[in-house]
């Protein structure tokens, strides 16, 4: 074998200066033939005499332990990879792994492929990876995210010391729902020793079940190294009205609002000192934001909901109306981030009337959501703003929401037919998939008909993953 | 009935990839009415941008398609909407075919039948002119001798020089002029090697294999083999005319390939009974239909026609008898398929592709890529890269895979998951 490739080789060198100048070791007739001729005898050679190389296998990827997807889900799958309908890639992998199924083997590369690219359907692809999807991650640095997330595995106690953090966070998540203290006496446990991504990830599940009893855990995180950790304390704190930085808050505000002459006066904070920093509020303002202008949102943003009633004494529905001097924008702004960091469905409601924003319709209660939506849609124009109201109203939209919506895309196809595509997707993607008759029979015209289609193709995509 | 084909399967048949987008646009169920299958044929009406829909329908059999739109992609988007909607188990199942189907489908069996009960008389004037025979042998045989010359002179002066992609354009004219296509073709895929790091190794073989094929034809052995290789033409009647091998024929798959605006398509299929590699090669203009009638992963019981040689692998469908039920081909282990092909260059020592089935096989690794089993493995053609959807149908587990074998690796073609449907790789 080795002489051979050294003739090999020498063959090689040979036909690079040429026989000219570097001649064969003596052979019979012409030394061009001559190379021709031996080089033809190894190439055949090489290629008929190839022998099995040694390779080292890859270890087996165990056993699956989750229900394999039925085939026509996996077919649709397919089908929405391959493009068609590619936005709902991610309801289809929501629900697919809400299911605890797992992935044929042959699609895990793609779909890892887009999660690599897509952040947001890495939870889903957790599950659906199956114990394939790992093992096959294992192999691709590319992949290593997959590790991160929580697996289709039930909640096991050994998860809490062992788990991915997405196993983790699954874990204390569940224990959160159902028991608040234990799930709080079991971060502190080990609060110490978490990375500062999981310290914030995991305070973020504290918004389940929130109640006083948590304050001495979040006042203490409000000394954390790591600013999100802070933060997410700090925003946790102010829906408890109750809590020591929800009255450091109210204190704040107390003697900068006056109510004089049915207006309202504000004297806006000159500085901005450790105590207010350390409870959230931040002090560099974004480019093009005054210092007083943007302190003065964040306090107010941070001032439990409550403390204004019984500062100014007036409800909600009249404070909203009210005439601000000078600070009107920022004091707004700050109760619209108050009644969504908070939660809060009055005020949330009361803001909604004179500024329509999708996150305050999103804190509303989900009956009124869809009514609120609905007489929004009917009296709106066709424009970005259309788009984004609705999309904070919760999917599955129902019977009330899906007529008003279908209604004005039938109008709008009248007088702007070009600029519908849009409002139609989004009709299709969040309406309830199982109104598609509804809209199947509400007009023939082929806009609707489209939002039709693509309700079906949900319907038929949700029933296949059942 | 025919077994439903899955998307992969009805996308490869796609003239090119703005086919498959457009099927996809027209494939869901709202789209069409009184659709149908029955027996082998699946049909439908797809509501277009007139008042009329287009009709659409295809013979599963063969496959072939039939739409009234005036599309001139083959087949058009109808036509693969339709299918992938079948294949999504979109398409309700129907007693008797639409009468606009039966139809169709009585025209195409009288034209099948036809060929056959009034075969093909040679036409006065289509007998070969000896004399212009004559006169195309003596061109081959002056172009080969100047191809020999040249080749000599390139050892003579050195390869080291070669290294430019327009080295041979002058010598791939003379070549077609001379009437040589087969050479000329393998001259004019030179410029591919220039692109690999050990290019002179890879040239001097090529050159060596040239030199082996003219001097063949000088002395007239291998007959059919070389002049087949230099490029003299084969009628399809010729092959057609002569033996037929008939078996149940796996459909490996196939592989598309862009030369000078011409598509050339590759299927690869291999015989249950007989063991025998096939080839079915097609060629269309870049943007027109390539023959679409071999679906990956499909079978059919047919009679194949080879082209003459002595490792004879390009054939054409003869007669097709039936779709036969889908499962994994037999396979052999590696070191039985090291035999085939050595037996295939012992044959024909040009071959630099051959279809193959291997038997429980794993991906292994070495630095790069292997398939093989406890014994050892073939390396992957390095344009495989790392083959993840292989590694991830396998899990470590032992596969069939079939391959296209070239003396640079194997291009992995399919393989079958735990409930033996096919994965297109």
């Amino acid at each position: 074998m080795a002489d051979t490739m050294t003739a090999w080789e020498d063959l090689v060198s040979t036909a690079l200066v040429g026989t000219d100048r570097r001649p064969l070791p003596a052979g019979p007739g012409d030394p061009a033939a001559e190379l021709l001729e031996r080089a033809a005898v190894q190439t055949v050679r090489a290629r008929a005499g190839q022998r099995l190389r040694a390779g080292r296998p890859l270890d087996v990827a165990p056993p699956e332990e989750q229900p394999a997807l039925p085939r026509a889900a996996g077919d649709r799958l397919a089908r929405i990879l391959g493009g068609e309908r590619p936005r709902l890639l991610a309801e289809w992998l929501q629900t697919a792994a809400g299911r605890g199924y797992r992935l044929s083997p042959h699609l895990l590369p793609e779909l890892l492929d887009h999660a690599a690219r897509d952040r947001s359907i890495r939870p889903h692809l957790g599950v659906l990876a199956g114990r394939r999807g790992r093992w096959l991650a294992g192999l691709n640095p590319t992949w290593s995210f997959l590790s991160q997330e929580a697996t289709a595995a039930g909640p096991r106690p050994e998860v809490w010391e062992l788990g991915t953090s997405g196993d983790r966070r699954a874990h204390l998540a569940a224990l959160r729902a159902a028991d608040p203290a234990a799930a709080r006496e079991l971060l502190a446990t080990t609060w110490e020793k978490e990375s500062p991504e999981d310290r914030a990830a995991f305070l973020e599940l504290f918004a389940e079940g929130l109640s006083l009893d948590d304050e001495p855990f979040l006042e203490a995180a409000l000394d954390d190294r790591r600013r999100e950790v802070r933060h997410e304390a700090a925003d946790l704190l102010t829906r408890l009205p109750d809590s020591r930085l929800g009255r450091r808050m109210a204190e704040r505000v107390a003697d900068r609002f006056t109510v004089l002459g049915g207006k309202i006066l504000v004297n806006p904070p000159s500085a901005c000192d450790a105590a207010m920093e350390r409870d959230g509020v931040r002090a560099k303002p974004p480019q093009g934001t005054g210092e007083k202008s943007w302190w003065l949102q964040q306090i107010v943003a941070r001032t439990p909901l409550g403390v204004w009633s019984e500062l100014l004494g007036r409800p909600p529905r009249e404070l909203v109306r009210m005439k601000i001097t000078d600070w009107g924008r920022e004091v707004l702004a700050g109760w619209v981030r108050a009644a969504v960091l908070q939660g809060d469905p009055e005020w949330a409601r009361e803001l909604f009337a004179s500024d329509p924003l999708a996150d305050l319709l999103a804190v509303l209660p989900r009956d009124e959501q869809e009514s609120a939506a609905a007489a929004f849609v009917r009296g709106h124009a066709l424009d970005g703003q259309l788009i984004m109201v609705l999309g904070g109203a919760a999917a599955p939209w129902g019977p009330e929401l899906a007529r008003a919506v279908l209604q004005r895309i039938l109008d709008f196809s009248r007088t702007q037919p070009w600029n519908i595509g849009e409002l139609g997707k989004l009709a299709g993607e969040r309406v309830d998939p199982a109104l598609y008759g509804l809209a199947e029979r509400f007009s023939l015209e082929p806009p609707i008909q489209e939002v039709a289609a693509l309700l079906r193709f949900r319907d038929d995509m949700l029933k296949e993953l059942q | 009935m025919i077994e439903r084909w899955n998307r992969d399967q009805v996308l490869a048949l796609a003239p090119d990839a703005s086919s498959q987008k457009a099927a996809q646009g027209v494939s869901s169920p709202g789209k069409w009415s009184n659709a149908g299958v029955a027996a082998e044929a699946v049909w439908g009406e797809c509501k277009g941008s007139g008042s009329k829909p287009y009709r659409a329908c295809v013979d599963l059999s063969e496959p072939a398609y039939r739409c009234s739109c005036p599309s001139r992609k083959f087949p058009c988007k109808h036509a693969l909407g339709l299918l992938l909607l079948w294949s999504a188990d979109g398409v309700p199942g129907a007693d008797e075919p639409a009468d606009w189907v039966a139809e169709w489908l009585d025209q195409r069996r009288a034209r099948a039948a036809k060929p056959a009960a009034a075969p093909r008389t040679a036409e006065p004037g289509a007998a070969p002119d000896p004399r212009r025979a004559e006169q195309r042998e003596q061109r081959v045989a002056a172009g080969l001798a100047e191809l020999e010359r040249w080749l000599a002179d390139q050892m003579r002066q050195g390869i080291a020089g070669s290294r430019r992609h327009d080295h041979w354009d002058g010598l791939v004219k003379r070549l077609v002029d001379a009437q040589a296509p087969g050479v000329a073709g393998t001259v004019s895929r030179l410029g591919a090697v220039l692109s690999d790091d050990d290019w002179p190794a890879r040239l001097l073989s090529e050159y060596s294999l040239l030199h082996l094929l003219l001097t063949a034809h000088r002395r007239e052995a291998l007959t059919p083999t070389v002049r087949g290789r230099v490029g003299f033409p084969v009628t399809k009647e010729e092959v057609l005319s002569g033996e037929t091998v008939r078996d149940v024929w796996d459909v490996l798959g196939r592989r598309d390939e862009e030369q000078d605006r011409l598509i050339s398509r590759r299927v690869w299929l291999r015989g249950r009974a007989t063991g025998r590699a096939a080839l079915v090669l097609s060629f269309a203009p870049t943007g027109q239909a390539l023959d679409a009638s071999l679906v990956t992963g499909t079978a059919l019981d047919a009679e194949l026609a080879f082209y003459p040689g002595t490792a004879p692998l390009r054939a054409l469908v003869a007669t097709r008898h039936a779709a036969a039920p889908a499962a994994p081909p037999p396979g052999s282990p590696p070191e039985a398929v090291l035999e085939e092909v050595a037996a295939a260059l012992a044959g024909d020592p040009w071959t630099d592709s051959w279809p193959v089935v291997l038997d429980a096989v794993t991906p292994m690794r070495n630095g790069s890529w292997l398939l093989g089993g406890p014994s050892g493995g073939l390396p992957l053609h390095p344009s495989a890269g790392t083959p993840w959807r292989l590694v991830a149908a396998s899990g470590g587990h032992p596969l069939t895979v079939a391959a296209e074998w070239t003396p640079w690796g194997l291009r992995p073609l399919s393989t079958w998951d735990e409930e033996g449907r096919v994965v297109v790789l």
